[in-house]
């Protein structure tokens, strides 16, 4: 028996792939910038300090959703329980308002655990009794919205000054809180993506096989992903109580499809094992800014939900079309 | 009596009703290259699982140097000093091969990563320690080729072997054992007994001591290689006498009908390529390793558009560019790629739905599919691979690899198409299988079709094939008629200029 092959060494590679630049959050960050500089072409008021404090504060609670659900994106699963957490952290905070920022940690304190408990029932579930997550996730899901109505039968309640005013200014007036938040997160990602549970994360969702066979615990990494996306979800239900001021048990609606909708904007993939928490961020930020660019332009708002998945269709074309663009050249 | 590293007691798995393996019992001697023989499904795989902890046994009992040996997963396994080199190649294709060398803590540190530096440097450490010096820690795994994935699997399971390493299939992608068998004599050195399973017992009698056959789920007699040839083996392997495995093909007359026809071709690396193919013949393809024969094939099933040229099928000039109009050009192309675990099977469908799914329209009734009629549709072609009825039914994620790729070809078959483009057909599957593949190929010629196959064996093309191209390059650069194919030939032909080449015989 005979056989032959070519040796072909890898050089170490100094700069990084146009393949590795397409799959970074790169291009959704150039996206958002893009977007700002045709925002302040179009109206030159948007870039006061109280406009862009404002879009921030919009922004962050669907920010920090698009993070949590990432989380279980990247290892292959899907959540649906972030318009549950979401509204049932919201109301829980308008009717247990907690005075100075003390009670502003005690109650985002409590709502995270909302968030734990959710994502550990998740988790549990999914990971160690194998229900399909969309099952399983839609069911958490209702029994949030339910309890959210049990809780607070209509918008109504209150939160703190605190939060209503202090959480969503501007360090020294002029470094906006919200945004200062979504940089910790980066940061935060940053460090995560190349920690054990990191790594677990991604090679799970890449080859669930590959990264059981490679020692990982695959069901812990899986119930892991819920904790931190329930984790998530919570601190998005307590900024959208900040941005609002008041509880809504049907708050956490809209955030079940936009959540969705930025990750994949981000580029992370929907297979799981490619993309990351801060793309996310960013196509959360670029899905907003989007709807001020679109009202600044004139179009009228009937359009946005048109312009917005439009955009949304060019941007995953974008990434499959580097994608094999890549391959190609890589085959030759 | 020597002193054991493992030894197992009557094992015996079970995965609902099929039994996998029923009564194993073997040892492992320390320093001893031990190798696992036996046909596709005769639960060697299952062994290797239950070694490296990825399945419990339902009884049985492990020994591991003297202690009672029961991993509950690969960690525990590994902990205790055995690892294994998977077939199906267990690394993450986007992370780097340090990262996939340290898994699953690639940082040393639980919660603060480990710099990347610190991680290269450790990964290069292990690469150099196992004489890997083409590859670097920060390649991303899924830019290497087969063989350079299969190097780091192996080196991987070297660095945590500090009792028993266990390989499966560790050449089934790897051209060149020279490497792997250094690494195995360093291990063997020391006292660490390795478990080698293969099909190719030349590699095995080179490197092996003894060996342990398995046949349906038993094991079966533990002999020493230098005391038995290979057919007393392959007799304890399928529990009959061999029959013998190549057959000389049959002339194929000059004026015979070109059944494919390729002029001017141009797809990927293939330039400018002509082809003909006749009734009656079977084609081999060799080439090194990448050399432009993926290319042809998948363009030639239709899996990739090709930039130019003209193909004819039946004398009927076709336009390709998807499996499906491959399928229904002329006298139809019916192409088998080369993962089949990715590219080919459906392995939550039966069996009998994987092979009837090109013609599932005529697999029911008004649209409707009964598994009863998918079974009858199959029944034909089943028989053609030698697949046993009873697998039908099954699951194909669950039948072993050799039924895996005999469901394939039954699928390419039942299409109807006159021309099979098989690439590498008979890779990593058992002698018996193996046996089966090639009589399909040649019922098929007989019966007026035409083959077109690639393979990295070359004494399967020598043996199998009416003629033979060489690739080089994109480019034939050869067609080697019957009478002067020889692995010598091929190889001559197949080494291009300038070119640094591994031969491994």
């Amino acid at each position: 028996m005979a056989s032959i092959e070519i040796t072909s060494p890898h050089r170490p590679r100094t700069l990084p792939s146009l393949r590795q630049i397409a799959e970074s959050a790169f291009p959704i960050i150039a996206i958002y910038f893009l977007m700002w500089v045709v925002y302040g072409l179009v109206e030159p008021s948007a870039l006061s300090l109280y406009s862009i404090e404002a879009l921030f504060n919009n922004s962050l609670p669907l920010m920090l959703a698009a993070a949590g659900a990432t989380f279980v994106i990247l290892q292959g699963g899907f959540d649906l329980s972030v318009a549950g957490v979401i509204s049932l952290a919201n109301v829980v905070v308008a009717v247990m308002p907690m005075e100075g920022p003390l009670g502003g940690v005690a109650n985002l304190a409590m709502v995270v655990a909302i968030g734990l408990l959710v994502g550990a029932v998740n988790g549990f579930v999914v990971a160690y009794l194998r229900i399909q997550a969309i099952a399983a996730t839609l069911a958490t899901m209702i029994m949030c919205k339910g309890a959210a109505l049990l809780i607070l039968k209509a918008p109504g309640g209150f939160v703190s000054d605190f939060m209503a005013y202090e959480l969503t200014a501007s360090f020294f007036g002029i470094v906006p809180i919200a945004g200062v938040i979504a940089v910790a997160i980066m940061l935060f990602w940053a460090v995560f993506r190349s920690t054990n549970t990191g790594r677990s994360l991604i090679a799970v969702g890449q080859d669930e096989n590959a990264a059981a066979l490679s020692g990982i615990d695959v069901a812990r990494t899986r119930f892991t992903s819920f904790l931190w996306a329930g984790a998530f979800y919570g601190a998005a239900g307590y900024m959208l109580a900040a941005q609002t001021s008041t509880g809504n048990p049907n708050g956490g609606d809209p955030f079940l499809l936009l959540s969705f909708a930025a990750v994949a904007l981000g580029g992370t993939a929907f297979g799981g094992g490619r993309g990351g928490v801060t793309a996310s961020l960013f196509g959360a930020a670029t899905l907003m800014l989007m709807q001020k660019v679109l009202f600044a332009v004139g179009v009228s708002s009937f359009y946005t939900g048109v312009v917005q998945g439009a955009i949304m269709i060019l941007a995953v074309l974008f990434s499959a079309f580097v994608l094999a663009v890549t391959r190609q050249r890589k085959s030759r | 009596m020597e002193s054991h590293v493992l030894h197992t007691a009557a094992l015996s798995k079970r995965y609902g009703a099929t039994v996998a393996l029923s009564d194993v019992s073997l040892g492992l001697a320390e320093g001893e290259v031990h190798a696992i023989l036996g046909e596709n499904g005769a639960g060697k795989s299952t062994l290797v699982k239950i070694m490296s902890g990825v399945v419990q046994p339902n009884s049985g009992e492990m020994t591991l140097a003297a202690d009672t040996y029961r991993p509950q997963s690969i960690l525990q396994a590994r902990a205790q000093g055995v690892a294994t080199a998977f077939q199906e190649l267990s690394l993450i294709p986007n992370l780097t091969v340090g990262e996939n060398l340290l898994l699953p803590r690639a940082s040393k540190t639980a919660f603060w990563p480990e710099s990347r530096s610190g991680i290269l440097r450790r990964a290069a450490g292990l690469l150099s320690q196992w004489d890997i010096s083409d590859i670097t820690a920060d390649a991303i795994v899924e830019d290497l080729s087969l063989a350079e994935r299969q190097r780091i699997e192996i080196a991987r399971a070297l660095s945590h072997a500090t009792r028993l390493l266990i390989l499966d299939e560790p050449t089934a992608a790897l051209p060149d054992p020279e490497w792997l068998f250094r690494q195995i004599k360093r291990l063997s050195s020391r006292g660490i007994a390795v478990m080698y399973i293969s099909h190719r017992l030349g590699e095995v009698r080179e490197i092996c001591q003894r060996a342990t056959v398995l046949r349906n789920g038993n094991s079966i007699d533990t002999v020493d290689l230098s005391g038995v040839d290979d057919d007393g083996i392959f007799s304890m392997m399928v529990g009959r006498s061999p029959d013998s495995a190549f057959v000389e093909p049959a002339e194929v007359p000059e004026d015979a009908q070109v059944i494919l026809g390729v002029r001017n071709l141009n797809v990927g690396k293939v330039r400018s390529l002509d082809l003909a193919l006749r009734a009656g013949e079977i084609v081999g393809v060799a080439a090194l390793e990448g050399q432009g024969q993926q290319d042809l094939f998948q363009a030639l099933g239709g899996v990739i558009k090709f930039e130019s040229g003209e193909i004819s099928v039946g004398g009927k000039a076709a336009e390709l560019g998807s499996p499906r109009r491959a399928i229904n050009a002329g006298a139809g192309i019916a192409f088998v790629p080369e993962e089949r675990k990715t590219e080919g099977i459906f392995a939550n469908l039966t069996a009998a739905s994987n092979i009837t799914l090109p013609k599932i329209d005529q697999a029911g009734q008004a649209g409707i599919v009964y598994s009863g009629l998918e079974k009858n549709f199959a029944a034909d072609v089943v028989a053609k691979v030698a697949l046993s009825p009873r697998y039908l039914d099954f699951k194909v994620g669950n039948l072993s690899g050799g039924n895996q790729q005999k469901v394939l070809l039954a699928r390419a078959l039942i299409t109807g198409a006159k021309c099979l483009v098989l690439f590498d057909p008979a890779r990593g599957v058992d002698v018996g299988t193996k046996q089966s593949i090639y009589a399909m190929m040649r019922d098929h010629v007989a019966a007026g079709g035409t083959v077109l196959f690639y393979s990295s064996e070359l004494s399967e093309l020598v043996h199998l094939s009416t003629r033979c191209l060489v690739i080089y390059d994109g480019q034939v650069v050869a067609n080697v008629p019957r009478a002067q194919l020889t692995e010598e030939r091929l190889l001559a032909a197949a080494h291009g200029h300038n070119q640094e080449m591994k031969i491994a015989v």
